[in-house]
């Protein structure tokens, strides 16, 4: 009977799990949450979690990956202090190397894209912003706590390129994600970092 | 009225005179008026003379003004790569951060005490470094002291010389290159200020002892010499101060006639009027011949002191400025690199000048003499870079043009990356020689026709997906033989890289999509009428195989499928395609263009696979950053562009597990097969005949395209899985190691499913065989295996989100 319950997990665990006491209570408890969550796939998840996550910062992703990310993650935050100090040639400058570190840093285009917005370049920030996503989504970490940075600068863009309606739009659903950052519409480079 | 009278008189006097004079001539003899009249021709020529003089003089001056006053130096502009950077947990000897230290001229410093700038230490476990300062267009760095703390083969930690920790570490660009004039004259143009006491001092006691004190030339000296040479029976002593040595090497030939060493010293003395001691010092500094490194000629003390030191100017010490001094009066009889012996000999020579003349004090030239010789080791460009040159000077906007990069001195900072160069130099200049040797092997061309063939030529080229910036290019086999750049400027058939071209114009929603991973496409006889009749496509192998899965049918590069594929897109598709990823050149609207009859230059492709690995993006190529002057001062920035999207994210990663499958199962499964793993795509292309063969290959964060062929196309006599394909392995293994880093991850928008292998159906519980495929939402297959089974898809999927 433990035998043929192990199929659906590691194989390599059967025997832990045959060891475990209470594997009669386990199964059933499993088998409750399968199914609130086949029950609860109609709702929309996403919005309830949102409010409960922190925005990822810079500093935040240290430690969560490898150490080239690190070396390029340390390089965005030098660029980011840069950016703080009103240095914008050397903040640039440090985002290249952070890219050069690590071409696949979505924070690196995130801060390329936010530096472009502050120096009012919405047209150059886009592409950035595009590239930050698309990265973030390779890494399977599309969420509140990133989709607080790409809502809220698309919704920037929006402002600067005068499509309010959306512009509105958007930085409501960044204000729902993060009051404190986006009350004033603008992304700092403190605040990213 | 008086006046006017008083002026009567004096005219009359006057006329009196002639009168009286003219009575004299008449009675004087003819000798005399011979005498007279030479004396007048002689009077008409002195004059005539002093007006050439004259002349001269102000044509000298006018010489002597216009060079210095205008660019006194022709400076050829200098190309740098991209920096690398150091961080804890980087793998030092892959970033070669060893061959760094000997290419950028560091000295190993043995003995103990503080490490001068430009120098090293390797201790046990530990590299210490005093780095160099070094400019740059957004980001320059102050030299510093570093300590790399080195744990089996990677970067344990870096702490500064107050013992904090350091994030990273930007190491000094490395030099590429330059655009050198017809003379290859070298230089680093230094300033006065930055110029130690101790090398003008050294200079003085050697060269010219009274610089200070005369006008240009020094009586003393010359007659000094003389009698030196008298003695010595033969020229062993010159009298040329500073200011004639400098003069000569501006404007003079070095012949030994009398004419020029008078125009020489007319000059020095017009110099010496116009100019400060002080600007007459630095001129000299820079202008002055220092040696040879290759065939570029080195001059100035900036460009000798990186030469022999490794170091700037400002941060010589006595010895070595002592060595700079002795070297100057003959430069390849006194290189320290070839006659160590004789040099050091001169050194301290110079040295002892210097006590004697006061200059500095006979202990400080005691130590000085009692230092050996430590040399920075001789780093020669690699003619493979000018490729990559070429192409920067072509990117540069037009008012960069060759005749002010080569006398300008711009620093440009460009993108290329030295390690992954080096590796994309090695691996095709390898791979051709290889592959050459196996064709003569197995060639029953005779020995002497193959030797009178001009060579098997290739491109390998890099790129980073994200930023397009080019990482390497090596545009041929030999640059010396050969300038013309296959990466930008050949147009070659592409064959069948172009097919995922193809592939993703059919997978766009934007075409319907027209077929899925898993659709089936009849592999079997197709004929096609076109305007030149009847087009009938064949598989490389000539064989059929009836109906194949959309991904076995790119996996194994099948044509017909292919061209069933770009018949059902429309062809008109496939050139919209082609031209959103980036394919600029012409390419003919006809049904064979689906497989690739296309003629393509390999920055192109490199160009479409990148918008592929980058998820749909599509980067600009680059191959600069910025622009410096001459003194260091920013002229231009070309900061990082982001790429537009031309794409959906979904498309690019079907075509991309698409390319996946190739290299794990497909023409591209030799990848694995020398053992490298984890994310990598790649796509094959073999032109009719073997006169063209690609490999085009991408992991998440690099892109290299390498093509061979000959310049005039002929049959090579391999495929390109055993031509190109092992050549870009090696290229890769080379530059991530064994294992690549990241992943090729599917976005939103996409979902995988299981189907049946054989018939692209949906496998359900009771299918014989099945595999995981990748389907845009909404195009997964509606028929089941077995047939009429129900699909609870819809349900697992809610549960777990796709």
């Amino acid at each position: 009977m433990r035998r043929r319950s192990c199929w659906i997990w590691d194989v390599r665990r059967c025997d832990a799990v045959a060891r475990l006491p209470r594997i009669g209570l386990l199964i059933p408890l499993a088998c409750l949450v399968l199914g609130i969550g086949s029950g609860c796939s109609g709702l929309n998840l996403y919005d309830m979690r949102s409010v409960e996550e922190q925005p990822l910062t810079a500093s935040a992703a240290l430690g969560q990956t490898d150490s080239r990310r690190d070396a390029s993650l340390r390089l965005v935050i030098a660029g980011l202090d840069d950016d703080a100090m009103g240095r914008p040639d050397r903040a640039i400058a440090s985002y290249q190397r952070a890219v050069r570190v690590d071409a696949t840093n979505p924070f690196a285009y995130l801060a390329l894209a936010r530096h472009h917005l502050e120096a009012g370049g919405s047209n150059e920030a886009g592409p950035f912003l595009d590239q930050a996503r698309a990265l973030f989504e390779s890494e399977q970490r599309l969420g509140p706590a990133v989709d607080v940075w790409g809502v809220g600068l698309r919704a920037w863009i929006d402002r600067e390129d005068g499509r309010d309606d959306l512009a509105d739009e958007r930085f409501e659903i960044a204000r729902e994600l993060s009051p404190e950052i986006w009350a004033d519409e603008r992304l700092s480079a403190d605040e990213l970092r | 009225m008086a006046r006017a009278k008083g002026k009567k008189s004096a005219k009359k006097r006057t006329t009196k005179r002639k009168r009286g004079s003219s009575g004299e001539s008449e009675s004087l003899s003819p000798a005399l008026l011979r005498a007279r009249r030479v004396g007048l021709v002689v009077v008409v020529l002195a004059f005539g003379a002093g007006l050439w003089v004259a002349g001269w003089l102000l044509e000298l001056d006018r010489i002597v003004v216009s060079r210095f006053e205008g660019r006194r130096f022709s400076v050829p502009s200098r190309v740098y790569a991209a920096p690398i950077v150091i961080y804890p947990g980087a793998d030092w000897q892959r970033l070669d951060l060893a061959g760094w230290l000997t290419r950028m001229g560091y000295r190993e410093q043995a003995e103990a005490g503080p490490l001068s700038v430009g120098s090293y230490r390797w201790l046990p476990g530990r590299l210490r470094v005093h780095l160099r300062g070094f400019d740059h267009p957004q980001l320059p760095e102050d030299d510093r002291k570093v300590e790399f703390r080195l744990e089996e083969g990677r970067v344990r930690e870096i702490r500064d010389n107050r013992g904090a920790f350091v994030d990273v570490v930007a190491l000094e660009p490395e030099p590429i290159s330059s655009f050198f004039g017809s003379d290859r004259e070298q230089r680093d143009l230094v300033e006065i200020e930055h110029v130690p006491d101790h090398l003008v001092a050294a200079i003085y006691a050697v060269e010219d002892r009274r610089f200070e004190e005369h006008h240009g030339i020094d009586p003393r000296r010359i007659v000094g010499a003389m009698l030196a040479n008298l003695r010595a029976g033969g020229i062993r002593q010159g009298g040329s101060t500073l200011t004639q040595q400098l003069v000569k090497n501006f404007f003079l030939t070095p012949e030994r006639t009398l004419r020029r060493k008078v125009t020489e010293a007319v000059m020095a003395l017009t110099v010496e009027a116009r100019y400060t001691k002080s600007q007459i010092l630095e001129a000299y500094l820079n202008e002055i011949y220092m040696g040879r490194r290759g065939s570029t000629a080195i001059h100035g003390v900036g460009e000798a002191s990186r030469f022999f030191f490794g170091k700037r100017v400002v941060d010589l010490a006595l010895d070595e400025s002592a060595l700079l001094a002795a070297v100057i009066q003959s430069p390849n009889a006194m290189s320290p690199h070839r006659h160590s012996e004789r040099a050091r000999n001169r050194r301290n020579l110079v040295l002892d000048l210097m006590a004697a003349q006061g200059r500095v004090s006979p202990e400080e030239a005691e130590t000085a003499r009692a230092r050996r010789i430590s040399l920075a080791s001789i780093a020669l460009e690699s003619g493979q870079d000018r490729y990559f040159l070429d192409e920067l000077a072509r990117q540069l906007p037009e008012v960069y043009d060759e005749d002010l990069l080569s006398v300008e001195g711009l620093r440009i900072y460009s993108t290329l990356d030295p390690m992954i160069q080096r590796a994309a130099v090695r691996a095709l200049h390898d791979g051709l020689e290889g592959l050459e040797k196996r064709l003569a092997g197995s060639s029953k061309v005779e020995t002497s026709e193959a030797e009178e063939q001009p060579p098997l030529q290739g491109c390998l080229l890099a790129m980073r997906p994200q930023t397009g910036e080019i990482l390497a290019m090596v545009g041929g086999r030999d640059y010396a033989t050969s300038q013309w750049n296959r990466c930008t400027l050949a147009r070659r058939q592409v064959g069948s890289v172009f097919k995922p071209i193809v592939y993703a114009a059919a997978l766009s929603p934007q075409s319907g999509p027209v077929v899925t991973l898993a659709s089936s496409v009849p592999d079997e006889p197709l004929q096609v009428e076109t305007r030149d009749g009847l087009w009938e496509p064949v598989n490389y192998d000539k064989e059929f195989r009836g109906p194949v899965l959309v991904r076995d049918a790119l996996e194994r590069s099948l044509n017909v499928p292919a061209a069933r594929i770009g018949q059902a897109v429309g062809i008109g598709k496939v050139v919209e395609m082609a031209r959103r990823l980036g394919i600029e050149s012409g390419l003919p609207a006809v049904p064979s263009l689906a497989l690739g009859t296309a003629e393509v230059s390999p920055l192109e492709i490199a160009t479409v696979y990148s918008t592929f690995a980058n998820g749909g993006l599509r980067p600009t190529p680059r191959s600069f950053i910025g622009l410096l002057d001459d003194r260091g001062v920013g002229q231009e920035q070309w900061p990082l562009e982001g790429s537009r999207r031309v794409l959906d994210p979904g498309t690019a990663f079907l075509t991309t597990s698409l390319l996946e499958g190739v290299v794990d199962r497909g023409t591209g499964v030799g990848i694995r097969a020398r053992g490298l793993r984890g994310p990598i795509a790649g796509k094959t292309g073999t032109t009719d005949d073997e006169y063209d063969l690609w490999f085009v290959g991408f992991t998440p964060e690099i892109v290299a395209v390498v093509w061979l062929g000959y310049d005039e196309p002929r049959q090579i006599g391999v495929p390109s899985s055993r031509g190109a394909l092992p050549i870009w392995a090696d290229f890769l293994s080379e530059v991530t190691g064994e294992r690549v880093r990241g992943v090729f991850a599917r976005p939103a928008g996409v979902e995988r499913i299981e189907i049946d292998p054989t018939s692209g159906a949906r496998a359900m519980a009771g299918c014989p065989e099945r595999r995981p495929e990748y389907f845009l939402e909404g195009t997964a297959p509606k028929l089941t295996c077995p047939r009429g089974a129900t699909s609870r898809a819809g349900f697992f999927e809610r549960l777990f989100g796709s």
